[in-house]
């Protein structure tokens, strides 16, 4: 997979990136939209962490994500130092329908920039996008249904699930589920000197260039120069902010988790 | 900040009766069924075997109300745990030359023989406890039948094998429609789960379902069931090759031992879900987000049925046992179990699994993962060095990949069919199991991990290894026998052949060895948490807020292990604005936590016995104290969080004169209306008192009583409702005016304050003196970043050898005390007035024992009696040593330069008295009037300036 045509010949450049944010805030759903292009409902909590790869292409160089997807639970708290230790970039997650969750993001954006590596890229990231959008602006619904019609066999057996998602439809509410208006949520990040997006992994809106932001932020010298038998040549691209470009997240059929 | 549990910091071992009930899984189902001698397991040697079976074991047999248990001498071959109300009766076969044997009939009529080699008496007394302990068991008996009946290994030996298996065959074909009927019948018939109406996971084909069905029914048909099973090694093949489907949850319960507490607690489940239907707590908030999210994949979990079923298992365990709640993880291992079993029977596996087999695994702090995580990674490099060399090498680390396997029972990381074969084994073999198959599996993948750089290469490695377990181990072998076996297969040969070196003992042995070093590094991982979300840290430095959190934790540690067991909880664990688990302090604690930080809020003696001098610390009681709780707990829980501490001590360790004045108003003042009333001044001047009350002499006393009397006199004077008093009746004296009404502002009462040398100094530095945060070296680790794991020792140790501290001190004082070398002395919390100064302001002693003043503090209980009763205790007191006084008062010329404590100096008892007479006779007036004068000079001052 590691071939793509004209980039160069180097090995992929290796970036550890963790996802933090507090449970069900939708970390494995960013993570699979961003690798699978895919998103299913109900999606098993992570126990520990997930560990997922997906390639990114810059200009020149060929940027390879190891994602660790971490467990979002309080009590997990004390075994996240063993995921994000050595990390170069993370993504903090929030749900924007939920205060509480923009408060626990905080914490670990206050962790990571004590505790983490110092040249650390972290991404602070509202999730659910969708479910403040009403649906003809969002133009979110057919992804939407797309993404439900590829779990059909998943879904057709629970009628009464709706009653079960912690959220309401999106379609009756609108924008009165937000709980974290957007320009308080960014105007934190700027001044913690986080890059910042609203997202939606159920439509997938945003969630891509999350990682391309975060790639063109990624100081990839200091990582070549770093990294274990990094020999790679020392391409002056990545300073200059090259365009990315997603190698395969786009397109649906060809994603696959860590199988790169 | 949150805590471990009281019950992993104040860990001890098993005592040898408890760690072999805990072998057998045979807990006492109460108190009653210890009997009051105390002596709880009796055991003897014994020869046993089954009427009509060839094969007989010797080993050692147990009566430990309500059991009675047998084990082989290897621990493997041969076991029972036998309820004793399942034994109908209890004959002696005739004994061939002082041989005796008994031999049990169960209710179904099953015997075991049971041969006591031992002595003649030691076998007789045996016996006569044994049939004691049947009597006491008696009344049981009557609930075994109905409890048996609906066991689905009482159904199946009961039925025709094939007939039944049919039945079995067109529960499945009726599936797509209506089958609704079938099944309910089918359960009120026997107890199982959902797999009963939404199919087992795996082709029963393939499973080889109705001939495993029929190996154990002949089993079970001859060696006892679920309560009365009997363990022979053919159990352990039977097991090995996967239970059956249907038969899974009933051996699951018999094998953990929960089917006993099962039986013990009949409609506690039940119970627990009525009383608390309707609640929520964080627990069922969380539960009710991974319910979805819960194997989701099995069709079961995709209706309301299964969900329902889910939810009200997880939500009930999160109300039985509140330290755990509820923990990611268990909705998978619950959604899994439910699959084979009842919600009861769920319930009380549920149970068993958090208290005995995965002890500490869900616990908020996971203590129990980190430890065995520890203690796996330290199995690897003992058993496969070239491995962990290797993982050291290129910093990969075994957790990242071993967590989840131990955290979900390898549920979650391999197909659902292998990862159940490898749950039976555990509940059968119990938590070595775990170790077993992670070695294997790390063992079977040995070359290529050899290969892998970094933690995402082992992961993928162990996704593609548990992704094959189906498939050959030996796909181009020529025998297609070989060829058949599959790496599955191969990973439980490699388990149990090549590492049954891991016994039970080995990872209790590794555990102790390993539980010191991640209690302290969960302790400074919370530690610095703690501190780093600190909203307001004040002026506090980072190294004075660890302090603090030590102090606290301390104090927390010191209530729990004083208290009995869980039910004194020194930390409340509650949840903070943001929905975060917070460790709140009570009352009790925060008095203990306190004593540790003021000098005041403590009484420190100096004993003096034949051997040493040293300081034995109380923790004071008194309403200052509570006042102080109630004044920081600013959101009103009853409940103080580390974030109120550390801002209440901001709140007055950093004060200068005008802001202690005002810290110390606002504290009296009750209703916070800016004035005290005359209540709340008889208040603060108790509470100056208690402060006071180990100085040494009586100044401070005279600067108290005087502060009372210009307040009053203040107080009075300034009360604008004086001229109202001009309506009442002549004659009759002016009432007293009502005690709760304000009357001393803020700028009266510094006046009043400043009025007095000694109050503005304690106000102006000494107050702040008094609190003194100890900066403990402690269990910083230097690497947070890789985890939890460093330093060792903790408080943990601390405590065990404070308590051997205290009984030697007892000792020391005793025999002191025997030969009348025994002293006690209380060290002052400001320590400024020295003797000398003492014997120099004797005379406001007189004016604090004038009627007016007596009366008032009659009304307000201990003011004199506590308080001047300590200060004569003072007064006897040596000066300090340097060391013991605030660092703010080097002034202090009197100080004698002396070793610490010296017995010699002490005075003795005769020589009290004499000093307390004549205090208070040297009271001259002249002085008095002296001093008043110049107060009240300064207060006039201040009046007119403040006007
Ligand atoms: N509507 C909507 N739902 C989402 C979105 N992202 C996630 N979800 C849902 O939110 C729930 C939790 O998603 P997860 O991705 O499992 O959350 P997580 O943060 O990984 O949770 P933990 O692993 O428990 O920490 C699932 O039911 C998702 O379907 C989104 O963008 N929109
Ligand atoms: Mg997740």
């Amino acid at each position: 997979m590691a071939e793509s045509g004209d980039a160069p010949v180097d090995k992929p450049v290796q970036v550890k990136l963790v996802l933090l944010g507090e449970a069900a805030v939708g970390k494995s759903s960013v993570v699979m939209r961003f690798v699978q292009n895919d998103f299913s409902e109900n999606k098993e909590p992570t126990i520990g962490a997930a560990f997922l790869t997906q390639k990114c292409r810059l200009e020149d160089r060929v940027l390879r994500y190891e994602i660790w997807d971490t467990a979002g639970q309080e009590r997990f708290h004390s075994l996240a130092p063993m995921y994000y230790r050595n990390a170069q970039a993370a993504v903090v997650v929030y749900d924007i329908t939920k205060a509480s969750s923009l408060e626990k993001a905080k914490s670990w954006v206050k962790e990571l920039q004590r505790q983490a590596n110092p040249n650390i890229v972290i991404a602070l990231v509202g999730n659910k996008l969708d479910l403040v959008q009403s649906p003809a602006a969002a133009g979110a619904a057919p992804a939407g249904e797309e993404a439900e019609d590829e779990e059909a066999d998943d879904a057709t057996a629970t009628p009464g699930e709706g009653g079960e998602q912690p959220l309401p439809e999106p379609e009756q509410e609108g924008e009165s589920l937000r709980q974290v208006p957007k320009d308080e949520a960014a105007a934190y990040a700027q001044e913690a000197g986080l890059l910042f997006a609203e997202t939606s992994a159920k439509t997938g809106e945003g969630v891509v260039e999350v990682f391309t932001e975060i790639a063109k932020k990624i100081p990839i010298e200091h990582i070549l120069a770093s990294t274990r038998g990094g020999s790679g040549s020392r391409a002056g691209g990545a300073q200059a902010r090259p365009n990315v470009t997603l190698q395969e997240g786009q397109q649906p059929a060809g994603g696959k988790a860590c199988n790169c | 900040m949150t805590t471990i549990s009281a019950q992993f910091r104040n860990y001890r071992e098993p005592t040898k009766d408890e760690g072999i009930r805990e072998f057998f899984n045979a807990h006492p189902a109460g108190p009653d069924d210890i009997p009051p001698t105390g002596k709880d397991v009796t055991e003897i040697s014994a020869v046993m075997s089954l009427k009509g079976e060839d094969q007989s074991y010797s080993g050692r047999l147990y009566l430990m109300p309500p059991f009675l248990a047998f084990v082989s001498l290897d621990r493997k071959s041969a076991r029972f745990t036998l309820p004793l109300y399942t034994i109908r009766r209890v004959e002696k076969v005739n004994s061939r030359a002082g041989m005796f044997e008994l031999s049990l009939v169960l209710w179904h009529q099953m015997k075991i023989n049971v041969q006591l080699t031992s002595l003649r008496p030691t076998a007789d007394s045996f016996c006569a406890q044994l049939r004691d302990a049947l009597k006491a068991q008696l009344p049981q008996m009557k609930k075994l039948r109905p409890f048996i009946r609906v066991c689905y290994s009482e159904h199946l030996i009961k039925q025709d094998g094939e007939e039944y298996i049919d039945a079995e065959d067109d529960v499945k074909d009726g599936l797509e429609d209506g089958v609704d009927e079938t099944i309910k019948e089918a359960q009120t018939e026997f107890l199982g789960g959902l797999g009963l109406t939404f199919k087992f996971p795996g082709d029963p084909k393939k499973l080889r379902e109705k001939s495993k069905l029929k190996l154990w029914k002949e089993y079970l048909r001859t060696h006892g069931r679920n309560v009365t099973l009997v363990r022979y090694p053919s159990v352990q093949r039977l097991i090995q090759v996967g239970l059956p489907n249907r038969l899974r949850g009933d051996l699951w319960e018999t094998l953990s031992g929960s089917v006993y507490l099962r039986f013990a607690n009949q409609g506690v489940y039940e119970g627990i879900l009525a009383k608390h239907k309707g609640e929520t707590s964080t627990s069922t908030e969380d539960i009710e987000k991974d319910l979805n999210r819960s194997l989701p994949e099995y069709r079961a979990y995709q209706t309301e049925i299964g969900i329902g079923t889910l939810r009200r298992v997880l939500t009930a365990y999160s109300w039985k046992n509140r330290e755990v709640g509820y923990c990611q993880a268990m909705n998978i291992l619950v959604a899994a179990i439910l699959i084979y079993m009842s919600e009861e029977q769920a319930f009380w596996l549920l149970e068993v699994l958090c208290n005995r087999l995965l002890p500490g695994y869900y616990s908020p702090s996971m203590h129990g993962t980190l430890l065995d995580q520890r203690v796996f990674e330290s199995l690897v490099s003992r058993c496969l060095p070239i491995i962990s060399d290797h993982f050291h090498t290129v910093d990969v680390q075994l957790s990242v990949a071993s967590l989840p396997w131990f955290l979900s029972l390898y549920i979650n990381s391999m197909p659902m069919i292998f990862a159940f074969r490898i749950v039976d084994c555990f509940f059968a073999m119990g938590p070595k199991v775990l170790f077993q198959i992670g070695l294997a599996i790390l063992k079977i993948n040995g070359e290529k991990l050899l290969e892998i750089q970094d933690d995402g290469g082992f992961i993928h490695l162990m996704r593609d290894y548990f992704n094959t377990l189906g498939d050959s181990a030996h796909p181009h072998a020529s025998d297609s026998r070989m060829r058949a076996i599959t790496n599955f297969q191969e990973l439980l040969v490699v388990a149990f052949r090549e590492f049954s070196v891991i016994t039970d003992d080995t990872i209790t042995s590794e555990r102790k060895r390993h539980r010191n070093e991640i209690v302290s590094g969960i302790e400074s991982f919370t530690k610095r948490a703690a501190v780093r979300n600190l909203k307001e840290s004040g002026a506090f430095k980072k190294e004075q807020l660890g302090a603090i959190y030590d102090t606290l934790y301390k104090a927390i540690c010191a209530v729990s292990a004083s208290g009995s067991g869980a039910s004194a909880l020194a930390a409340l664990e509650t949840t903070d604005a943001q929905g975060r688990p917070e460790t709140r302090i009570d009352l009790k604690t925060f008095r203990i936590f306190l004593s540790n930080v003021a000098t005041w809020a403590r009484d420190e003696s100096i004993v003096s016995n034949a051997f040493v001098e040293r300081i034995d610390r109380t923790v004071a009681e008194h309403e200052l104290i509570n006042r102080i709780f109630f004044f920081w707990d600013v959101s009103h829980r009853g409940a103080l969080s580390f974030q109120d501490i550390v801002t209440g001590l901001n709140g007055v360790m950093f004060n200068d004169l005008m802001s202690n004045i005002e810290w110390f108003f606002t504290l009296h003042d009750k209703d916070k209306d800016g004035f005290l009333t005359r209540d709340d001044v008889l208040q603060l001047s108790e509470s100056l008192l208690f402060i006071f009350r180990n100085e040494i002499g009586d100044a401070y006393l005279g600067t108290v009583s005087n502060f009372m009397t210009n307040a009053f006199e203040y107080g009075d004077a300034l009360q604008p409702e004086n001229n109202e008093k001009a309506e009442v009746p002549e004659g009759e004296r002016a009432p007293e005016p009502p005690t709760n009404t304000p009357y001393l502002n803020l700028a009266t009462f510094r006046m009043v304050v400043l009025a007095d040398e000694l109050l503005e100094s304690f106000f102006d530095t000494d107050f702040s003196a008094t609190f003194k945060l100890d900066i403990y070296p402690g269990p910083e680790s230097p690497s947070e970043s890789t985890g939890l794991i460093a330093g060792i020792g903790g408080l943990l140790s601390n405590l065990i050898t404070d308590e051997n501290k205290k009984t030697l001190n007892r000792f020391a004082d005793e025999f002191g005390k025997s030969i009348g070398r025994h002293q006690v002395t209380y060290r002052p919390a400001i320590g400024k007035v020295d003797r000398d100064m003492a014997l120099q302001e004797p005379k406001t002693r007189e004016s604090l024992l004038s009627p007016q003043i007596r009366d008032r503090s009659m009304s307000s209980g201990s003011l004199t009696s506590g308080a001047s009763s300590t200060s004569l205790a003072a007064s006897t007191s040596e000066p300090l040593t340097p060391g013991l006084l605030p660092p703010q008062l080097p002034t202090i010329p009197a100080l004698p330069e002396r070793t610490p404590f010296a017995i010699d100096e002490v005075q003795d008892d005769d020589e009290d008295e004499e000093d307390e007479d004549d205090l208070v006779v040297t009271g001259g007036d002249e002085t008095l009037d002296e001093r008043s004068l110049t107060s009240l000079f300064k207060v006039d001052a201040f009046l007119q300036e403040n006007a």
